[in-house]
């Protein structure tokens, strides 16, 4: 009650102020226009660089914090605890598919395709911790995403196509409906993980996000994940994007293949012992 | 305005070509080509493939356009070409040179059968010689070290090139060139950015279209780092910040690249790009590639996602080492690294000059 009427004070100072900058009444508000941004082309605008903030990346499902596998890396190591982005909490597996997912879990790093630098798929691109970049078209949107300098077209002006092959980061047809962007997400190849703690699909995975934009700053994402082969219901997942705002703010290179190469070849690297032919 | 620049450079490329100038229809002419924010509309699938020799060749030494027949020609030799191309499976691995050099036949090279759009002799424009001015010192050391690793087992991923490891694509640059295969690249803009994706490796850059300053020097990329704005009817890039490792026919780190991109008509985008790189080059040199307009897709290239090619390089250099303990092997080398110079060579020349300026 008070912070509305607070909030009633504040709107009215604001249109005074304006009306005296102005030195002419303000334009009657346009409803729908205010609140949602637009582009040019007269569609919920979606372009900027955002990032989700939380531990989705380390586990969609509520979770306590836990060691990290690197001992070295101490503290800051560790895997923090988050309450989960699932609605209605728990992954709906197939009782074959958690007896799988735990034994990713147990082999997690040997097992997580993200360790290996390989690409996220959707959804996990969305919310991994790096920012990504919607670069808005009239007929396709790109996005970039940091992690491994991976991307992916959203394609509006092709209703109804399917993929001509799988990919990594799949086949995926936009549209939009009011102040959302509804990307359907198919052909994507089963290696890819929802996130760090073994959660998984099939090749049957059908994805469909939808971003709702919810302020200036603030876009929703939503994925509802549909996989009858590993679940027995389709179900979802919902977070907010943030904008990135500080000065400068960029999509930067992260070509993790470098970084990760020890990891996926490390066994077949020469030793000294090698080199010098004493082997 | 517009108009009338386009069909005055047209009829100007026309004249000099020597060839009859067909001129837009109109309605093609007037397509207004802008974004729904007002600026140029530069986007579509782009192909670069192209049959016009990067350099001029020395036959056309003393021409700088081709003539119709000559176009006509140039294509129909390289659609017979391409008809004729080996479309049977790979034969078994005999460890011969050609073997070595490419792990498939040539059903999976295209570099297309047209010539440029613009009929030059060279895609190099400036030195009006059309050709890319000489290597220095430095740049020819650089390629000598790398051949010199290249060319031993690798002990590590590191001691291959760059795209044999997936980290950057062999023709996606930037300056984007028309290489083996993949020469596509889509282009997306939004307001206050260009994207272009190209289908080599999903190399890809989201450039700011309102100008600003390079990251700092410190501050070193695989692709450069590269800061747009508008100028007219193009877009000028400016980029910088490469890494040592990124190599344009022997540039360097401080290599300055600046690049231009303008639309010709619907089906035709130009792209221009000047190479400054003195620690590199003897000279600036600038080059003029037309893109063709197409409706194919650019796909997804999970280069690293399946490069088994790694591991068998590896598991073979540590077989190699088992059985012949401590023997230098350099048939890894490829055919076209062959070329690059050796140190001794580079070393023994430098020792020449230097005992011919002591007799002077």
């Amino acid at each position: 009650m008070r912070l509305n009427r607070l909030l009633t004070v504040a709107a009215a100072a604001a249109w005074l102020l304006a009306a005296m900058a102005c030195q002419s009444p303000p334009p009657a508000p346009d409803k729908a226009s205010d609140a949602v941004p637009l582009t040019p082309d007269g569609v919920v605008d979606v372009g900027g660089i955002w990032q989700a903030l939380g531990t989705a990346h380390w586990n969609l499902e509520a979770h306590a914090a836990s060691a990290g596998p690197v001992p070295a890396l101490g503290a800051l190591g560790a895997i923090p605890a988050g309450m989960g982005v699932v609605v209605g909490g728990t992954i709906p597996y197939q009782p074959w598919a958690v007896e799988e997912r735990d034994a990713n879990a147990a082999d997690w790093v040997a097992r997580d395709p993200a360790v290996k630098c390989f690409m996220p798929g959707i959804p996990r691109a969305a919310y991994m911790p790096f920012p990504f970049q919607i670069v808005q078209g009239k007929d396709s949107i790109f996005v970039a995403y940091e992690f491994t300098s991976s991307t992916r077209i959203i394609h509006l002006d092709r209703p109804g196509t399917e993929a001509p092959l799988p990919s990594w980061m799949g086949y995926s047809l936009g549209h939009y409906e009011g102040a959302s962007l509804v990307v359907d997400v198919t052909a994507q190849v089963p290696d890819t993980w929802f996130d760090s703690a073994g959660n998984f699909h099939s090749d049957e995975l059908r994805v469909t996000e939808r971003y709702t934009r919810v302020g200036p700053n603030l876009m929703q994402y939503e994925a509802t994940i549909d996989d009858p082969k590993v679940f027995t219901e389709p179900w979802s997942i919902a977070m907010p994007l943030y904008r990135r705002q500080e000065d400068g703010a960029r999509l930067l290179e992260f070509k993790c293949v470098e970084f990760a190469e020890e990891a996926v070849y490390g066994h077949l690297y020469a030793t000294d012992e090698d080199e010098a032919g004493d082997g | 305005m517009r108009l009338n620049t386009h069909f005055g450079a047209a009829l100007a490329a026309a004249i000099t070509a020597g060839v009859a100038l067909v001129p837009a229809t109109a309605d093609e002419a007037a397509e207004p080509m802008q974004t729904s924010w007002g600026v140029p509309d530069l986007q579509g699938n782009w192909d670069f493939r192209t049959i016009t020799p990067f350099q001029r060749p020395e036959s056309l030494a003393d021409r700088e356009f081709l003539t119709a027949e000559e176009v006509a020609e140039w294509e129909a030799r390289a659609a017979d070409s391409k008809a004729e191309r080996d479309i049977t499976p790979s034969p078994e691995a005999d460890a011969s040179q050609g073997d070595l050099d490419v792990g498939y036949n040539s059903f999976f090279i295209d570099t297309g059968t047209q010539t440029s759009p613009h009929m030059r002799t060279s895609l190099v424009v400036d030195p009006p010689n059309g050709r890319v001015p000489a290597n220095t010192t430095g740049a020819l050391w650089r390629m000598a070290e790398n051949r010199e690793t290249w060319s031993r087992s690798p002990r590590t991923p590191a001691d291959r090139p760059p795209a044999t490891r997936c980290l950057i694509g062999f023709n996606a640059g930037p300056p984007m060139v028309s290489s083996a295969y993949n020469n596509m690249m889509k282009l997306v803009q939004g307001p206050g950015y260009v994207a272009i994706l190209n289908e080599m490796v999903n190399d890809h850059r989201i450039i700011p279209t309102g100008g600003g300053e390079a990251a700092p020097a410190h501050m070193r990329f695989w692709q450069g780092d590269s800061v747009g704005r508008w100028e007219g009817d193009k877009l000028v890039v400016e980029t910088t910040n490469f890494r040592p490792e990124t190599n344009f026919r022997g540039s360097g780190e401080n290599m300055h690249l600046t690049e231009k991109f303008s639309r010709v008509d619907a089906d035709t985008l130009r792209y221009e790009y000047t190479v400054n790189d003195p620690e590199s080059f003897e000279a600036p040199f600038s080059v003029i590639h037309d893109m063709r307009r197409t409706d194919d897709d650019v796909y997804e290239y999970a280069c690293h996602e399946g490069n088994v090619a790694m591991h068998l390089m590896l598991s073979g250099a540590r077989e190699q080492e088992r059985e012949n303990p401590g023997a230098v092997d350099d048939t890894w080398l490829p055919t076209w690294f062959k070329g690059l110079p050796k140190k001794e060579d580079l070393l023994a020349a430098a020792a020449e000059e230097g005992s011919a300026g002591e007799g002077e």
